[in-house]
């Protein structure tokens, strides 16, 4: 109890003296994390929206190849992508490997699914009178997709909420395609596992705290403009 | 033809909701369509709508074969515009609303915003231009829902039981609506009811659908007229050899020949044969039926025209008529109301 105290304490007096290289692993995380969650965003929402709305064969296996691509361990997608982007790989002349590029795309790969899924769960839950409502006042495939979009907003910001929770906590991706380099890949969550390999608690906890009150803000924000949003149309 | 069907039909899990072999829908005329619940009328109204595909059959839309499922089915729904039993609108602001299908249309904002404000006007709802529509009672989202509808300017209007839900004044607003957009703008009007009454009063011709099967018949109370007499106040019409009405020489149209419509509900019993009516007329028949729909009693003379009325069942009881015996009923001026017979509106 006394440790994480004092690793608190200095984790407070580190984030206050806006130490540089705390700033640039904060920077990292962010900015990878934001980018792989925009890309998985920009595939999975209508990827969802889609799926929600078709009806064809096999459409139930595609949803039970989603749901089980939920539970896939990063470790798994390090793996393969790995396979893809080492020197020996495919696209090994990319040079991507240990780059914050090659952690966008396990990350990507992590959160397409989750994207999907939850756009799905919140596309079907929207009464299907806003569907028909546009489809007779004339709307084309796509207007239809957008108007069901708009209704159906909340749930799909929440989807991509969760989608940026997940990987800005995620290690796995971030250490093996990351590489953890000091200055390049080093995100808060692998820097805070080798802070704890090394028995430095103190930057480990001020990362944690750090992770938390991100998580925290965009929580709020959501919560925020959903209260407001909701308040306005009552 | 608005609409020809030919061996349609459609399967829900596995149960035959519609099945009919040939039917035709004529333009420019108001349709009620009744049956009981799960008789497939919102099943057909989609249909018709093209918001559904029927099973089997084919449909042809103003002399067209519909293709289902080719690209031609948007330029269709585009014609026609189904209004919800409870309509949902879309988040934003009743003018958001009541644009959107002239948005996507891709109508210039200018021209945009003009047609939007005649639609509320006609549904007597442009003070709620800014309104949230959200906010909105069950009556006004009706209304609104309507306005959003006629803002397109459609062929067909489809309504899934438009008074539905909504309190009393808010359903003769609607209905004066229907009529008035029929009557100005020769809209086809197909709108599904539980209400006898009511909203009967509205249609041309009454379709019953039950079991899947659909029938059709005149609506109560429709008639052809002939002006015999103009005068400079009251006008004398017949509707066939033995009936003749004076009514206001204002609510008479210019041409000698049009429709009549009696509103079944305005009809009252006179105290005595004979009596005078100073504004309407006094007609006698023999009592050709009674029965009792929903605590009022329906009663069908024969007084050479079929007349529907509907009595109280106070009236009823403090009149005791019966089948086959003499009465006179009054008809009151404001229950008359005349349609042009021109070509697109013409009883058969």
């Amino acid at each position: 109890m006394e440790l994480l105290r004092d690793s608190l304490l200095s984790a407070v007096v580190l984030l206050m003296q806006l130490d540089p290289e705390l700033l640039f692993i904060i920077w990292v995380s962010v900015k990878v994390s934001a980018l792989s969650t925009l890309i998985a965003s920009i595939i999975g929402i209508p990827a969802g929206l889609l799926l929600a709305q078709a009806v064809f064969p096999g459409k139930r296996i595609v949803l039970t190849c989603l749901n089980t691509l939920l539970a896939l361990p990063t470790v798994v997608i390090g793996l393969v992508v790995y396979a893809f982007i080492s020197r020996r790989g495919t696209f090994g002349s990319f040079g991507l490997l240990y780059t914050q590029e090659a952690i966008i795309i396990g990350q990507i790969i992590l959160v397409v699914p989750l994207v999907t899924s939850l756009t799905i769960a919140a596309v079907s839950k929207l009464d299907e009178r806003y569907r028909l409502s546009a489809m007779t006042l004339g709307a084309d495939r796509v207007q239809t997709a957008l108007v069901i979009f708009k209704e159906a907003r909340f749930g799909i910001v929440a989807a991509v909420v969760a989608a940026f929770g997940r990987v800005i906590a995620e290690v796995g991706i971030g250490m093996m395609l990351g590489g953890n380099a000091k200055g390049f890949t080093r995100t808060m969550t692998t820097a805070m596992a080798l802070e704890y390999d090394k028995g430095e608690y103190v930057l480990a906890v001020a990362l944690g705290v750090v992770l938390m009150s991100i998580a925290f803000g965009v929580n709020m924000l959501f919560h925020f403009f959903q209260g407001r949003t909701r308040t306005d149309a009552l | 033809m608005l609409y020809e069907m030919t061996g349609l039909e459609k399967i829900l899990g596995g149960r035959k909701i519609l099945d009919i072999s040939r039917f035709t829908i004529r333009s420019g005329r108001i349709y009620s369509l009744t049956g009981p619940n799960g008789a497939g009328k919102t099943t057909l109204l989609k249909i018709l709508a093209f918001l559904d595909r029927p099973s089997a059959g084919e449909i042809r839309f103003c002399g067209n074969p519909v293709l289902q499922g080719k690209s031609d089915m948007l330029n269709l729904r585009r014609q026609v515009v189904m209004v919800d039993q409870s309509p949902l609108l879309f988040t934003g602001t009743v003018t958001d609303n009541v644009e959107f299908g002239l948005k996507m249309r891709k109508i210039p904002a200018a021209e945009r915003r003009k047609m939007t404000i005649d639609a509320l006007e006609q549904v007597g709802m442009e003070h709620f231009v800014r309104a949230e529509a959200h906010r909105l009672s069950g009556g006004e989202t009706k209304r609104v829902a309507l306005a959003r509808a006629l803002a397109i300017r459609p062929k067909v209007l489809l309504c899934d039981e438009p008074t539905a839900n909504v309190d009393s004044e808010n359903q003769k607003i609607i209905l004066d609506i229907l009529a008035d957009i029929n009557r100005q703008e020769k809209t086809s009007i197909i709108f599904s009811t539980h209400y006898q009454s009511l909203e009967q009063q509205l249609a041309h011709f009454c379709l019953h659908l039950e079991h899947g099967h659909i029938s059709e018949h005149q609506a109560a109370n429709v008639y052809h007229a002939e002006l015999i007499e103009r005068g400079h106040h009251r006008s004398s019409c017949r509707l066939s050899e033995e009936v003749t009405l004076t009514l206001p020489t204002r609510v008479v149209p210019a041409e000698p020949l049009f429709n009549l419509r009696i509103d079944q509900e305005k009809i009252r019993l006179a105290d005595i044969i004979g009596e005078r009516e100073t504004e309407g007329s006094l007609i006698e028949g023999r009592v050709a039926r009674i029965r009792e729909e929903n605590g009022r009693i329906e009663v069908k003379l024969d007084a050479g025209i079929i007349l529907d009325l509907m009595l109280s069942r106070r009236m009823y009881e403090d009149r005791s008529i019966r089948v086959g015996e003499v009465v006179a009923v009054v008809i009151p001026d404001d229950a008359v109301h005349c349609v042009p017979n021109n070509g697109d509106f013409r009883l058969d």
